[in-house]
């Protein structure tokens, strides 16, 4: 087990258990390894923690508890990335900002594609679509 | 950053695998044509400064409003 220090204090994890995006996520290319953090609290919210950069921690949540209808499969190329198959199960997830007055969005245009099996994700921005990068919770 | 002149059919190719085309210039835009490998995403650029806007701003959040996010989304009664 290895410890670094976080801005919510310290945090061991298992070098060998880590959630691996291969590319980053959008602009931000160097953060690459990431510790899914254990929920402390009941609810659809949870977040990882950046091991590049122990500044940086992410609250991700399943958008399909909000937006039922909301579907995002990898393509060819995507599935490559997450190293699986057509048959294998990808989840979609969505990184939630909480900004200070708490009305939080889900960036519904730049979803994360995770593998369990690899336990890697990518980050994809939907083409021609009219899903909002700050999209609120429906009311 | 390296500026380059071409015309309409004129192209040029960065390193070996990306191939950029001027397709042709009209009403005031002009049209590219890339070839590019798959795995080499390509998106507009404004779209993509939106989206790395967005996680910047995703990654500064305060556990304290989370913790209270997290209670008002478990029973339902999400602040509006």
């Amino acid at each position: 087990m290895i410890k670094i220090m976080t801005r919510f204090g310290e945090v061991e994890y298992d070098p060998d258990n880590l959630l691996i995006f291969p590319a980053g996520l959008i602009g931000l290319p160097n953060l690459r390894s990431f510790i899914v953090m254990p929920n402390r609290k009941q609810g659809p919210l949870f977040w990882i923690q950046s091991v590049d950069e122990p500044e940086i921690a992410f609250v991700l949540t399943d958008p399909t508890n909000f937006f039922l209808d909301y579907v995002v499969k990898p393509d060819t190329a995507e599935r490559s990335s997450l190293q699986i198959d057509e048959e294998d199960e990808c989840y979609v997830l969505s990184v939630v900002t909480v900004p200070p007055d708490q009305k939080i969005t889900l960036n519904l245009a730049a979803p994360v594609l995770f593998a369990p099996k690899t336990n890697r994700a990518i980050q994809v921005i939907l083409e021609n679509t009219e899903y909002q990068t700050r999209t609120p919770l429906p009311g | 950053m390296l500026v380059l002149t071409r015309k309409p059919g004129e192209g040029f190719v960065i390193g070996d695998d990306i191939i950029i085309k001027i397709v042709e210039m009209k009403g005031g835009g002009v049209r590219i044509g890339i070839e590019a490998p798959h795995d080499k995403k390509i998106y507009r650029q404004e779209i993509y400064d939106r989206i790395t806007l967005e996680n910047q701003a995703a990654s500064q959040w305060n556990m304290t409003d989370l913790d209270t996010l997290s209670d008002n989304l478990s029973t339902g009664t999400t602040k509006k």
